[in-house]
């Protein structure tokens, strides 16, 4: 029979460092799968996987042995990846002329150009353009609401997970989902085609309540 | 009639719009609101989950073989207690090394007056700016390690704003050191490399540390004379970035 994660967590706890080995082997390519959906590189991701590893044995001592070891391990990894992408927004922002080579995946995502017609939905769901036009939007979000994004979208956590996750309130998290998608409607449906474009200004001041 | 806001109709699309009842009824009676719902939920479906490679054969023992040292021993005091300390010698090496350092730089240091090549704004080379922000990043990681040297080991040491400082640190040195790797320079990628280790270390340890933790950060910090490259590799940066460029050779050159 397997042993559990917590039986390993107290065989690391009493003394027995190479033990954690086999959390690293257990989970780290799930962690590697959640962080790369939120950085997009696979070279920042493999760093990040092993500082959450590292950060995930150095706090080991608060780890709960009746709490589920992967969620405690994924929640480390997100906030670790939030501080990461904090901290390059602010790099970027700041030195955006250095000509840091930071993301390539998503090298272009500052410059979408935005065509007066583009092709029909259905063509470019497909497309790889509008594959690399959505990385794009993307990276035009806050570290906040990309990583509040990729859980809600593409991981399917609900509210409650991202506010706990993120130490946030359910409606802050809620409005990171909102704000995220927002602003993907303004890069993205222009390419949608005509006749697709949303009602904007509408909105302010008219919502049923 | 009111119609729904963008934030109800993209809350509802997830399923967590309050009073969805009244949103799915107003859904049903709004043809307007319901084409608005349709354009975000055909704009959401294209959104795939991004697609992951998969990691190379051999990334968990890779993760593990680059962690495995950093990894601080646990629980036994036994083995706390009878871990081999750093000696006392290394440390006071270094500081003399650090001295000597020191007395090079003032010496062979630009003078107030002496002349510094300018150059005006439009023509400034990117690369060269970035070997500022590398020199930058390296005098205050060197304070940073200097600080710690230094500490009082008496007692439980507060380490959060040395922490919040390698953590700042650590995600430029990632960055700094990729765009130095790229730039063909891999003597300050190597040293940045092994910078982030240690930074790395400060970052994720406990806010308060006992003297042992402490002892062992500097233990990290001593063991490849971290402190003294940091010293040395910074200022040949500056003397670098002080030094006139040659015309029309700037973009290529190295950090």
């Amino acid at each position: 029979m397997e042993v559990t994660d917590a039986a390993v967590v107290a065989q690391v706890l009493a003394g027995d460092r190479d033990a954690f080995r086999v959390l690293v082997d257990r989970h780290s390519r799930s962690i590697f799968r959640v962080v790369y959906r939120m950085t997009g590189n696979q070279q920042d991701t493999e760093e990040l996987v092993q500082e959450t590893f590292l950060r995930a044995y150095k706090s080991l001592e608060r780890f709960e042995l009746r709490a589920n070891f992967s969620t405690w391990l994924y929640r480390i990894a997100v906030n670790r990846t939030l501080d990461f992408l904090t901290a390059r927004k602010t790099h970027m922002q700041t030195k955006d002329t250095y000509q840091i080579v930071d993301n390539p995946d998503a090298e272009d995502s500052a410059q979408i150009q935005l065509p007066a017609q583009g092709p029909g939905p259905d063509r470019l769901v497909l497309s790889a353009e509008m594959k690399q036009k959505i990385a794009g939007a993307l990276g035009l979000l806050t570290p906040a609401e990309r990583v509040a994004f990729t859980m809600r979208h593409m991981e399917g956590r609900s509210i409650e997970e991202i506010s706990q996750t993120l130490n946030l309130k359910a409606s802050a998290a809620k409005n990171s989902v909102f704000r995220a998608v927002q602003k993907l409607r303004q890069q993205l449906e222009p390419y949608a085609g005509p006749g697709t474009s949303s009602r904007g200004a509408r909105w302010s001041g008219s919502a049923m309540k | 009639m009111n119609h729904l806001s963008e934030e109800q109709i993209v809350l509802h699309y997830y399923g967590d719009a309050e009073e969805a009842t009244e949103v799915e009824r107003h859904l049903a009676a709004c043809a307007e609101c319901r084409a608005e719902f349709a354009r975000v939920q055909s704009m959401l479906r294209q959104i795939e989950p991004l697609e992951v490679p998969e990691p190379a054969a051999g990334f968990e023992e890779k993760t593990w073989l680059n962690l495995h040292d950093r990894l601080p021993e646990k629980g036994s005091l036994l083995r706390r207690l009878f871990r081999p300390s750093p000696p006392k010698w290394a440390f006071a090496g270094v500081m003399a090394l650090l001295l000597a350092a020191a007395f090079l730089a003032g010496r062979f240091w630009p003078r107030p007056g002496q002349q510094v090549a300018q150059q005006p704004p439009s023509q400034v080379n990117p690369q060269r700016v970035v070997l500022v922000a590398v020199g930058d990043h390296l005098e205050r990681s060197q304070m940073l390690l200097v600080e710690i040297m230094n500490a009082d080991t008496k007692g439980p040491i507060n380490f959060s704003s040395e922490q919040a400082e390698a953590r700042e640190l650590l995600d430029s040195n990632h960055l700094y050191r990729v765009s130095s790797q790229q730039a063909g320079d891999p003597q300050v990628a190597r040293l940045l490399d092994q910078l982030g280790r240690v930074l790395a270390e400060i970052a994720n340890g406990p806010a308060e540390v006992s003297p042992e933790d402490l002892e062992q950060v500097r233990h990290a910090i001593q063991s490849e004379g971290l402190l003294f490259k940091v010293r040395v590799v910074g200022s040949e940066v500056n003397s670098r970035v002080r030094r006139p460029e040659p015309s029309g050779s700037g973009v290529n050159q190295r950090l």
